[in-house]
Parts: structure tokens; sequence; C-alpha cells
């Protein structure tokens, strides 16, 4: 090969080289930018947050709005709220759906097909179908069993956990798939029941997929609106209801929204940075075939 | 461990998320068909079960495209469809192409991979509240930009009017794309090295190698990205609901939002369900056309 085909080469390389590299630099603009205005506003006084010709850099530090967010409505109960029902909906799916997909991917039996589809089918249906006839039964179930549901925590909690099982099942599939099977016999030989070593075994062996999915049962519960809008009011009212409730009808209180939008996200960001690699491979081994 | 009592063990294992899945997805679809042919107003809210069945009337309702609610449930499938198709496209594109720059692994691509992420980290009222923020006509800093940058020559009012399905679409994609960046990203790295270099031999270029190798590797995944971004975009309610706020427009009225209003600010539950009914089919109808054409072999592998 002549040299100057190298050097064309070589040029060629450097400008696709650039050109991915600006390319790349838009999309970060333009995935990063809300979150970091989001905190950029969370410390604006009230009449920079809506001024008709915003800086913007970051260059207004009023910590106020971090302290009077909580006085407005009580803010602090709709966080407790979400957390416990974010929480409790997590450990439960979690539980739930790793036994199912560990049955799912270590045998094989009749209907297995049908129960694959259902998963997927899970997936279509619009929550309104569902919400009318949960609605009517909560309401009945009150009035006729005597036993709250609507406005409690394990109304909402239960609803939200089955909701979260299907996609738990499908991340959490790959995760089973990559433990070997051996592992378990052997446990097996030295006198566990299946069970104990399902659970002593297989279950630890898994724990970084059952944390990343884990992740993302707590942001669907904490993201939930539809259902909490309707199921969640009075004292459990979430975070995810609760916050809208800076937009009034007569003004927008944008910096406490804010703060409030980035005391809440903070955690969650840490979290993820963390914890990325886990959380990175279990959504992605449940689809991508190695 | 004889056979049959190995199935028994499965079945026990699965056992909870069956039954849970039954009472909170599958019952309700059968009740929500009921309740589709029932007339159930505020009156028979607490006794469901007295209210007088009325046939196909409220399907007869949807279907007469002359009556108010016909004409604009038809529209709100309509918008629907629109805000499935502009999301998909949008999120899949946008994760394609930064799928395929973070995997030509440049200084920083480790650290650019994570955080490209964090928009679909991020808690999705928090961010949509932060849009809509953005979005105002007015004080917000989207048409502030736009305006100083000499691109319009006056605000465009993005959540108010017909904007407001594309301003859907557009935090739409900001939401989802990352999930089609990382889902791809993994597809590439698992994309055999040799199978490019026996491309290269043959001589194909950059642009060859990428039509011939890297679009159909992807393909099993991203039929299972778009089918799954177009059903969740079609059962989506968090972003109209928290985007467009208290009164939305009739642009960004899509069917999750408009059936949720119309049933509850009416109590017309019987309507409300027959609607939800047919959006149901319509998105079953979807996934089926979409298996039938697309997937055609590539689902065979789940559950292995």
């Amino acid at each position: 090969m002549s040299d100057w085909t190298t050097t064309d080469r070589d040029l060629e390389d450097v400008l696709v080289g650039l050109a991915k590299r600006f390319a790349m630099a838009l999309i970060l603009i333009f995935a990063l930018f809300p979150v970091y205005w989001m905190f950029v506003v969370s410390l604006r006084p009230r009449e920079e947050a809506v001024s008709t010709n915003p800086s913007l850099l970051l260059d207004s530090f009023y910590v106020e709005n971090y302290v009077l967010m909580w006085q407005r409505f009580p803010l602090v109960d709709y966080f407790i709220n979400s957390l416990i029902i974010a929480f409790a909906t997590t450990a439960l799916a979690l539980f739930v759906a790793s036994l199912a997909a560990y049955s799912f991917t270590r045998f094989s039996f009749a209907g297995k097909g049908k129960f694959g589809g259902a998963i997927l089918g899970t997936q279509m249906i619009p929550g309104v179908l569902i919400l009318l006839p949960m609605y009517l039964l909560f309401i009945n179930i009150q009035t006729n069993v005597g036993l709250p549901m609507v406005n409690t925590y394990h109304g909402v909690i239960f609803v939200y956990t089955t909701f979260a099982i299907p996609f738990a099942i499908w991340m959490l599939r790959g995760y089973f798939a990559n433990i070997p099977a051996s592992l378990e016999d052997a446990a097996r030989v030295d006198g566990c029941t299946r069970f104990q070593a399902l659970i002593r075994i297989v279950l630890p062996l898994a724990a970084p997929g059952i944390a990343a999915t884990g992740m993302f049962v707590f942001l669907t519960a904490f993201n939930e609106v539809l259902f909490a809008s309707v199921l969640a009011s009075s004292d459990v009212t979430p975070f995810a209801i609760g916050i809208q409730r800076f937009e009034t009808q007569t003004q927008t209180y944008w910096g406490q929204m804010m703060a409030a939008s980035t005391v809440a996200t903070i955690p969650l960001i840490a979290i993820f940075v963390l914890f990325q690699k886990p959380i990175v491979d279990g959504l992605t081994s449940g689809s991508v075939k190695e | 461990m004889p056979a049959d009592e190995k199935t028994r063990y499965a079945y026990k294992l699965l056992l909870p998320a069956a039954v849970m899945m039954a009472i909170v997805h599958f019952l309700p679809i059968l009740w929500g068909m009921i309740i589709s042919i029932m007339q159930i107003d505020a009156t028979f809210v607490s006794r469901w079960y007295s209210a007088p069945f009325v046939g196909l009337e409220n399907y007869a309702r949807l279907l007469d495209f002359d009556s108010t609610v016909g004409s604009r449930f038809w529209f709100s499938l309509r918008q629907t469809t629109i805000f499935a198709i502009g999301t998909v496209v949008g999120s899949y594109s946008l994760g394609l192409a930064s799928a395929v720059i973070l995997d030509s692994d440049f200084r920083g691509s480790n650290v650019a991979r994570i955080l490209v992420l964090l928009p679909w980290i991020s808690p999705a009222v928090v961010v949509l509240l932060v849009w809509r923020m953005m979005l105002l006509s007015d004080t917000g800093v989207v048409n502030n930009v736009l305006l100083s940058a000499g691109i319009i020559g006056e605000p465009i009012v993005w959540l108010i009017g017909a904007n407001s399905i594309y301003s859907m679409i557009l935090v739409n994609v900001w939401i989802n794309f990352p999930w089609a960046t990382i889902m791809l990203y993994a597809a590439l790295k698992s994309i055999p090295g040799h199978l490019y270099e026996a491309a290269r031999i043959d001589g194909a270029g950059r642009w060859g190698q990428f039509r011939h190798i890297t679009l159909p590797q992807l393909k099993p995944i991203s039929v299972v990205i778009s089918l799954l971004l177009v059903l969740w975009s079609f059962i989506n309610f968090t972003v109209p609901y928290v985007l467009l706020g208290q009164s939305p427009t009739r642009s960004g009225e899509v069917s999750m939002l408009f059936i949720y209003n119309y049933a509850f600010h009416n109590y017309a539950f019987g309507l409300g369900a027959a609607m939800s009914v047919v959006l149901f089919l319509f998105a079953m109808g979807i996934a089926l056309v979409y298996y039938k054409y697309a997937v055609s072999g590539s689902f065979e592998g789940e559950g292995r």
C-alpha cells in the first residue's frame, strides 16, 4: 500500500473521529442540560426563575429554596410515603419475580411459552383499562368487606408490585441463566433442599442482577402517577403527585419545585453512578444474547 | 429427581407471580370488558354489579364519529399513533447514533456512557416538570436560547395548541433514547470482530461495514426495542399528564389522558372501559402484526 493511501486513511480517521466527538458532545448537551438546569433554577430566587432573559450560568446561590420548600405543604410526608411505597414494592416484587425468573430459566414445563407471551402481553395493557375495575374493586372491598383499600399503603403497594413483576422477570432471566446449575447440584449433595439451594446459593450469586432490577422497580414505583392520582390521595400522597402542587392556580414556585426535584434526583444519580456496572449489565443481559 | 416432581416445583415457584398477575392484569381486563357493556355512572360506583347491561351501546357511541365523544376519542387515537411513531423513530435513531459513537471507544467514552444514561435514571415526574418549565413560551429557556441564537423570530408556544404533541414527542425521546442507546451498545459489543475483518478483506469501507455487518446483526434487538417503545408510548400516561398540566389542549390529548379525564370527570366508567378496551385491542393488534412480519423467530429464544 502506498504512502499516499495511508495518509488519506489517516486523515479520514481523524475527521471521522472529530465528527464523532462533536456529535457526542451535542448528544450529551441534549441529555444533560435539563438536569443541569434543574439544579441552576433550584438556586434562583423567584423573580430570576421566571426571568424572560435568564442567564445560562450557575450564577445564583439562593439556598432559601431548599429551606422554604418544606413549609408550603407536607413535602416531608410525600417523600416518606414515596419511600415506603417504593421500598416495599421493590422488596416484594424482587422476591416474587426472582422465584418466577429462576423457575423460568431453569426448568421446561408445559405452558412456558404461554407464560412468556403473557409477560410480553402485560406490556401492552393500558393502565386505564385496569384502573377502572381496580377502582371499583377497591370501593367494593371497602363497602362490603370493611377493609380499607383506597388511600392505603397496602392497596397501592399490591398494585405496584404486580405491575413491576413482568419487567423484573424479563430482566432477571438473563442473570439466572448465567449461573451454572452445577453449583446447586453440589449444594444439594451436601444436604440442602432444592429451595434452600435456591435461597442460599443462587440468589446471592444473582445479587448484582437483582440489585440492578431493584433500581428499576424502585424507579417505576417512585414515578407512577396514574394509579396514585386515584388510589393514593390524602395521607398516602406520594412525591410524584405532591410535587405538582408547587404549581398553583395563580403562580408556580419553580425555584422550590426544582429544589425538591434536586433532592429527589441526586440520591438516584449517586446510586446509579456508584453501581452503574451491574445496573447496565442487568439491563442488557436479559435481551442481548452473548 | 423425577421429571413430574421437577415440573411441580417449577410451577410452585411461578405460582405467586402468576396469581398476582392474574389478579391485577388479567382479571381486570375481563372485568373491564364486562364493565364496558354496562352503564356505570356515579350512582353505581359502590354497587357496580347492579348497573344495567346496555350491550354494545357504549361501543356504538364510540364508533359514531359524529358524536362528541366518538370524534374526540378517534382523534386522541390518531394523536397517540403520532406520539408512538415519533417516539420510536426519534429514540431509536438517536440511540443508534450514540451507541455507534460510544462503541468506538474514544478517550472519555466510559464517562460519556454513564452520563448519557442520566435522563433515564432521573425520576420521570421530576424531569417532566423541568421540561415543562423549560418549554414555557414566555420565560422558558428553550425559547430564550432559540431566540437569542436567531433560529426563531418569535417565541414558539410549545405546550398549548398544535405544538403540544411535538413537545411530548421531544420529551419522550429525551427520556427513552438512553435506554435504546444502552441496549444497542451492548448488542454492538457482542458482534464478533471477525465479521468486520472479513468485510474489510472484501474491501468494505466504513459505510459498507455498517450497512452489511452492523445493521443486520442489530436486527433482533432492534425489533425488541422498537416494539417495546411503541407499546410503552401507546399506554404512556405520565408524559402527557405531567408535561401538559391541568388543562391539556386537544392536540396533546392522547388516548390514555382522554379516557382518564373523560371517565373520572363524568363518572362514565362504562364508556371509559369501552374506550380502554379499544385502545388495548389497538396495541395488541400492532404487537401481533409486528410479531408476524418483523419478529419472525427472534422471540423464539425467550426463556431459552
